[in-house]
């Protein structure tokens, strides 16, 4: 009886593993062929019918992980096409978008901008949300020669890939997020300032970027880290971190958190009572839902922003009177950073004059080497590596609403130190 | 590690292995009585509380009261489930067959919450969320304990109900030996069904308990059958008291190990322990083989 099921298992085995192959070989070449057509008949299309419609292709994280944020990111790209039709396109031209799924997932987002880029040809392309899966669409983008714009890409690692075609739409990388925080604290005199800090970070590259960013800047500057704590992307369950973190007593509580693992590890600190001097936590207080979610307990919650809805640029006035009036609500950060994506985009096209595929998307690359765009996060410009040069404002939570506290030039309230009971 | 940081880990050691213990319960329950390897277990787990979930944010009902809809309607799927799809498969292949089967289950019920609710992460949020008690300045959370409340009674329900009511002896019976078991009179094909559905309200209780302080996602039941299906074969397959030992040891165990490891390495705990018993007492550190005794 054994003998004969084991051949079967086998020869299906194999069988499977030929099929696979294969189907692959039969994938890369229609992908090879694709890539050819594509270049060349992207070049004719747009010299010739130019009433077409510019086609921009999208992956982004609607489910998974990342569907939080990737869904404020889709309401700021679509929003940012919106305002762009009624005013009358780009180059004369209505601009389309081409959203797809990658469900949080690497592999996925690969494909994705395979299928956009060579099969559906499309004119142009945006990035998805986060470093992730950033770094492997970028790559996709760099394969075709294509103007690569990203959102939310923040980490460090993003710009140490040799990428020649990429740029971040928003004021600064993860690491530079909290500067502003460091110096502050730094700044203050040595009785009064935190002497211990504890850290938990999210195993993610923009999430530890932020979170060791401040870390190693307040190391530096003599204070102690006294936890130090990693926890994979699906932990559910924070009571053993958060009992680390308070029987550490630590003075101040730096989180290098996206958005529930943030909730989750705010909660149990609560479950705790746990009272830190100062508690910093990236992305998630940011975010609309954050305060409801952990039940109005915000009080003096700081985390930077890139982004403010009352800052005074002349085009985020506009964007937020256009944006309350599709959605009833203001912007916040994600949507902000994709509407930034947008109008970074649009500069180059509009001063060089195409939107396709071929030769055009070099010469974007090479206007926005050169030049300075006017967005909604204040006047952007990039290094080489397509590093933004600036750093992120800070935020506090204060009776329940947020107000920017740092730098002081821009702050709308005074940081609140040392932070009341939460 | 400091003497506090020590009691506060091993409380909440504690309060995770209580419901590791309720939901082994369940798992180690179907394949005593019919030699099923419930894959889907945790998938009820998860939709039990998107339930309860839906019930407290939408409904605004508290969601410990899910519970009075969320119990019957699993024993109910339960029972149907065993009669109309785990019964068809035969009985010589029954154990392997139904990883397959109740794979799908998870699949489908996975799809079908994801459909439905979306694949955000969702967490209910309660007026007394972040309350907690002390106790020699140690700091127990109010949902956990309730959680653990919750499963330690159902433990105890689910304890009194074999041992002394006469369904619980039918259950058993089959358990041990379903031929003997059929000899006496007992009719194995429907207690098997009852056991079932059991079985499924347990996840029901479970996943409500869960719930009250955890996020919850479609695909979060990954994450919870790998280390279910250790603590089972740890505690020994078909014995529920091993499985809850089983649970409340490793519960503490992970717990303990976070301090010095991390979150990262602790999870690994329970395949290790699975890799020692198999290689040290394959039938299992408490029970017998199939569960001799109960």
């Amino acid at each position: 009886m054994a003998q004969p099921i084991r051949r079967t298992r086998g020869t299906s085995i194999t069988r499977g593993r030929t099929l696979t192959a294969a189907a692959a070989a039969a994938v890369a070449l229609t992908l090879t062929a694709c890539a050819g057509g594509g270049g060349g008949g992207g070049g004719g299309e747009g010299d010739g019918e130019s009433d077409d419609p510019i086609v921009i292709g999208i992956s982004l994280p609607l489910t998974g992980d990342f569907s939080e944020p990737g869904k404020g990111v889709q309401r700021g790209y679509e929003a940012w096409a919106q305002i762009i039709n009624d005013d009358g396109g780009l180059l004369g031209r209505q601009v389309e978008l081409k959203i797809l799924d990658d469900q949080s997932n690497a592999d996925r987002v690969v494909a994705d901008y395979e299928v956009l880029i060579a099969q559906d040809e499309v004119d142009l392309v945006f990035g998805p949300f986060s470093t992730r899966l950033v770094v492997p669409s970028a790559r996709v983008a760099q394969e075709y020669g294509m103007l690569f714009v990203e959102p939310a890409g923040a980490a460090a690692e993003v710009f140490e890939q040799g990428f020649d075609n990429l740029f971040y739409a928003a004021p600064a990388i993860a690491q530079d997020h909290y500067n502003y925080l460091a110096d502050e604290i730094l700044a203050m005199p040595e009785g009064e300032r935190p002497t211990t800090v504890a850290v938990a970070s999210m195993d993610d590259p923009f999430a530890q970027g932020t979170a060791y960013g401040l870390r190693d800047k307040l190391e530096e500057g003599g204070l102690e880290i006294v936890v130090d704590e990693v926890y994979p992307p699906n932990t559910t369950d924070f009571s053993p971190i958060a009992a680390k973190i308070a029987d550490s007593g630590a003075d101040m509580v730096i989180g290098g958190t996206q958005y529930q693992d943030a909730v989750n590890l705010i909660v149990a600190l609560q479950q705790l009572n746990y009272q830190p001097q100062l508690a910093a936590f990236s992305t998630a207080p940011t975010n609309p839902e954050f305060s409801e979610a952990i039940g109005s307990k915000t009080e003096g919650i700081l985390s930077p922003t890139g982004y403010t809805p009352d800052a005074t640029w002349p085009s985020n006035v506009d964007f937020v009177e256009k944006y309350t009036e599709i959605h009833g609500n203001p912007p916040g950060e994600d949507e902000a950073n994709a509407y930034t994506t947008g109008q970074v985009v649009a500069a180059a096209v509009e001063a060089v004059g195409c939107a396709e595929q071929g030769d055009c998307q070099q010469q974007l690359i090479d206007w926005l080497r050169e030049n300075e765009v006017d967005t909604v996060v204040g006047p952007l410009t990039w290094d080489e590596t397509g590093k933004p040069q600036g750093a992120h404002l800070i935020q506090q939570y204060v009776d329940g609403a947020i107000e920017i506290v740092l730098p002081s030039e821009t702050a709308e309230a005074e940081l609140i130190f040392p932070k009341p009971a939460w | 590690m400091t003497g506090s940081l020590l009691l506060q880990s091993l409380i909440l050691g504690v309060l995770l292995g209580g419901l590791y213990a309720l939901l082994a319960a369940g798992l180690t329950l179907y394949f005593g009585v019919m030699r099923v390897v419930m894959i889907a277990h945790a998938a009820f787990l998860v939709l039990a509380a998107y339930l309860a979930w839906f019930a407290n944010s939408r409904l605004g009902i508290d969601p410990l009261l899910t519970l009075v809809v969320t119990v019957p309607l699993f024993f109910g799927i339960g029972v149907l489930m065993q009669r109309l799809l785990i019964k068809r498969l035969r009985p010589a292949t029954l154990t392997m067959m139904s990883v397959l089967l109740t794979f799908a289950i998870a699949l489908f019920i996975e799809g079908l919450v994801g459909f439905v609710w979306g694949g955000t992460q969702r967490r209910i949020q309660l007026s007394y969320s972040s309350a907690s008690i002390e106790i020699f300045g140690a700091r127990i959370a109010v949902v956990k304990l309730i959680a653990f409340g919750l499963a330690a009674l159902s433990l105890l329900a689910l304890y009194l109900l074999m041992k002394h009511t006469r369904f619980g002896q039918a259950l058993r019976a089959t358990i041990q030996h379903p031929e003997a078991a059929q000899l006496v009179g007992i009719k194995t094909e429907g207690v098997a069904g009852l056991g079932f559905g059991l079985g499924l309200a347990t996840a029901a209780l479970g996943g409500t308990a869960l719930s009250l302080d955890a996020t919850i996602y479609p695909s979060l039941h990954w994450h919870w059958i790998g280390p279910l299906m250790a603590i089972i074969v740890v505690g020994g397959l078909g014995s529920i008291p091993g499985a809850a030992i089983a649970a409340l040891v490793l519960g503490v165990g992970q717990s303990l190990l976070q301090v010095p490891l991390g979150t990262t390495w602790a999870q690994t705990i329970f395949y290790v322990a699975l890799f020692v018993t198999l290689m040290v007492r394959p039938q299992g550190f408490f029970g017998g083989r199939l569960a001799q005794r109960f």
